[in-house]
């Protein structure tokens, strides 16, 4: 139908654009100050639903991330107790070696069995290394030490520290004390008291180089082992870090306005705001009676 | 036609044309009245007697002008238009402006909503798990549970409260309604009254067609038009109004959200209409306000059909209650660091909402269980399993961004439609308005054409009084 056009519909439509305009003036003015393309998830339910997904990521990165961080250090703290251990059983061995010296007589042997005692406790103490309280060598043990006075592995057979470094890969931090270091009287403080009492007797302990050169090996792999799991981890670190970025990125892609574009729409929105007020004054003010005499 | 007969057909013009420009004067007095619409005097010709027969005296000439009506400017389509129009808006206006507090209400996205609490109560997990012997993490763990379960409280009593007022809200309206109704029949009344007595009721027919379209807006009604000038109401299929007796409508159904959601009754019940004189028995609504805030505030369907606010709640439970039961089933089996173990983490949910309800179990920190069988005391295994759920496929996080998005994307299209509706809304009143409206330039000319016609009439009897006196006066004095 063609619409009669009074006064009073003129009044209405122009009331209704200029409403119009300004509703788009207040929605970009929101964006503009709160720095965010949506106001509410109905604006952009699939944007919304990306980033609540993506808050949900970032937060997982940087737990990570943290446990990333926390691994290293376990394994920094099993890397630096391993190394010392290995120093301390070279010079085992060295002492050793010298002990099958014919020419010694008992008060040499008796030093070397007083620096071997030492040795003991040094390797004794590595063993027992603790990162924030925590055995790394029994590392789900509460009993304070890896390896107590009768030289029993505290820790449990088959359990480990993992820390979770992504969403299905896990890395163990901790190291198992008792294939390391053996357990009881197969271990080797166990072998270190055997000499020990050997050269206090004035004996000959080369047969024992054996026993010493398959323990040095243990202490190697592990550390080798160790060596390599630190690196994953590291590697791992950083490839957390990019992707943390990464996910930041989106984030603020899917969420934060382009200044630029949003301050341009604005202007338009202003001059088109201005236009229906300046349509609006000169199509509402003349009437007939202006004209009539 | 008489001497003196062009004398009375200019005056039957005087007072037909003044009697225009008394209409006209109307609509200009009216002309910003709401709800005015604009009239018109009927002019008609009155004929002179014409009998065709021999002897007949008519010379044809008619014998001026009678006003025959004042008619009314009003369109009945136009009118019915804007009535269904007005209705089907409101309805959609009404849910889409339940969806958008829901909407508001769930809080996301954002750094301090829900799926942030999940978020921190999972890494505290992870913290808990990777530093079993560490009691303050234990701590923060519990005081971060205890957060996340007053965020569900938080947002199921959210839910709850929108209910209520939803409810307050259509039992206003509905008593509005009943008003309104009452008046339509009162005016139908007099306007029987006026219009047996032969007279024009058009200023009462404005103000009722206002009224009926207010009902729509709030009842949507349907209206059947009588002979007689009176104006019936049907609401579902019953009369409403029914000439000039109103019949009263009156909410019935759930009094509370328990029942609605059903924790308090089985099955679920929602809030619906009945006649106050039929108790009992269900109204049937189409459209309108109320009927929309009824669509919000009904039980739950299977399917997802149901009431909004009450399948909110629905999905706020089937969160708390994922929540619940998964981290209780792997905590259950978790030993805490004196041995202890067949533990919940989150009290059993009894009857009724897992999200009203949801609360922790344990209050001392070194309850908190997440070491396996057999692996040491400060393992941490079973912890990470329970910081792994908030990666769950179905787990709490996936059912919260599901509900999230679900909304949004409902309310979305639920604002969508009622822009479109609220569009051709506006478009149908733009219509009505037009047909109806007042325009002061429209009566300024006809103002200007009844006074030239008075003029002229005026005109006509000065020179039938100017041709008598020349009969009158200056006859039979020839030559004088």
């Amino acid at each position: 139908m063609i619409d009669r056009v009074t006064a009073l519909t003129v009044q209405r439509s122009t009331l209704a654009n200029l409403q119009n305009n300004l509703t788009s003036m207040a929605r970009l003015q929101a964006q503009m100050s709160s720095g965010k393309k949506l106001q509410r998830p109905s604006d952009d339910p699939a944007v919304a639903g990306e980033a609540m997904h993506l808050r949900a990521t970032g937060r997982r990165l940087s737990q990570y991330t943290r446990n990333a961080a926390d691994g290293d250090s376990w394994l920094a703290t099993v890397d630096s107790a391993l190394i010392a251990s290995l120093a301390t059983m070279r010079r085992v061995r060295e002492l050793v070696i010298t002990s099958g010296d014919a020419g010694l007589g008992p008060a040499s042997r008796e030093a070397l069995a007083v620096e071997v005692t030492e040795l003991h406790g040094d390797l004794l103490s590595q063993a027992n290394s603790r990162y924030q309280g925590r055995t790394v060598f029994a590392g789900t043990s509460d009993a304070g030490v890896a390896f107590d006075a009768a030289y029993t592995w505290t820790g449990s057979p088959g359990a480990g520290v993992e820390r979770r470094i992504g969403a299905t890969t896990s890395v163990r931090v901790d190291t198992d004390g008792s294939a390391v270091f053996g357990e009881g009287a197969g271990s080797v403080f166990a072998l270190l008291d055997d000499l020990v009492a050997g050269l206090g007797a004035n004996q000959d302990v080369n047969d024992r180089l054996d026993q010493i050169d398959a323990r040095m090996e243990a202490l190697l792999s592990a550390a080798a082992s160790n060596g390599s799991r630190q690196r994953v981890l590291q590697s791992v670190g950083t490839a957390l870090s990019t992707q943390a970025l990464t996910v930041k990125t989106q984030l603020q892609a899917a969420e934060d306005i382009d200044l630029a574009e949003v301050i341009m729409d604005l202007q338009l929105q202003e001059v088109a705001y201005k236009g229906a007020l300046g349509a609006g004054a000169r199509v509402l003010q003349p009437s007939l009676l202006d004209f009539l005499r | 036609m008489g001497t003196f007969g062009g004398i009375s057909t200019a005056l039957s013009s005087l007072i037909a044309q003044r009697t225009a420009l008394d209409v006209h004067g109307q609509n200009i007095a009216n002309a910003n009245t709401r709800g005015y619409t604009r009239q018109r005097a009927e002019l008609g010709a009155i004929t002179t007697v014409q009998v065709p027969s021999m002897f007949a005296t008519s010379d044809g000439v008619g014998a001026g002008v009678r006003v025959t009506g004042v008619a009314r400017a009003d369109d009945a389509f136009l009118d019915a238009k804007l009535r269904t129009q007005t209705a089907g808006a409101a309805y959609l206006t009404a849910r889409a402006e339940v969806y958008a507090t829901l909407e508001s209400s769930l809080g996301e996205p954002s750094e301090t909503g829900l799926a942030s609490a999940l978020s921190t109560f999972w890494a505290d997990w992870h913290d808990v798990a990777n530093n079993p012997h560490v009691s303050s993490t234990r701590a923060v763990l519990l005081d971060d549970a205890r957060q996340l379960a007053d965020s569900l409280h938080q947002l199921h009593a959210d839910v709850a409260t929108q209910w209520r007022q939803a409810r307050t809200t259509a039992i206003t309206l509905v008593d509005q309604a009943n008003a309104t109704a009452a008046n339509v029949a009162e005016l139908n009344g007099r306007i029987l009254g006026v219009t047996v007595a032969g007279g024009a009721a058009h200023e009462l027919a404005d103000q009722r067609d206002l009224l009926v379209t207010q009902l729509s807006d709030l009842v949507g009604v349907t209206v059947q038009p009588r002979e007689d000038g009176q104006l019936d109401l049907f609401v579902g299929g019953n009369a409403l109004v029914f000439g000039s007796t109103a019949r009263v409508l009156t909410v019935a159904g759930a009094a509370d959200f328990g029942q609605a959601a059903g924790y308090d009754a089985t099955p679920a019940y929602g809030v619906h209409l009945e006649w106050a004189d039929r108790p009992g028995q269900r109204v049937p609504m189409a459209a309108g306000e109320v009927t929309g805030l009824l669509t919000a505030l009904a039980a739950p369907e299977p399917d997802g059909t149901g009431g909004i606010l009450t399948e909110a709640a629905m999905r706020l439970d089937a969160v708390a209650t994922s929540l619940v039961e998964r981290v209780n089933a792997i905590h259950y089996t978790a030993l805490t660091t004196g041995g202890t173990t067949n533990q919940n983490f989150f009290v059993p949910l009894a009857a009724g909402s897992a999200a009203a309800q949801i609360g922790v179990a344990i209050s001392a920190p070194q309850d908190v269980a997440v070491a396996a069988a057999g692996l040491g005391a400060n393992d941490g295994s079973i912890g990470q399993l329970i910081a792994d759920l908030g990666l769950a496929s179905d787990g709490p996080d996936d059912e919260w961004n599901r509900t999230v998005v679900e909304t949004a994307n409902r309310t979305a299209a639920a604002l969508s439609r009622s822009t479109v509706a609220e569009l051709a809304r506006t478009s149908a009143e733009q219509d009505q308005l037009a047909q109806a409206s007042v325009d002061t330039d429209e009566e300024t000319v006809a103002m200007l054409a009844a006074q030239r016609a008075y003029e002229a009439a005026a005109r006509v009897m000065t020179a039938i009084d100017e041709m008598l006196d020349v009969l009158i006066n200056r006859t039979g004095i020839v030559g004088r």
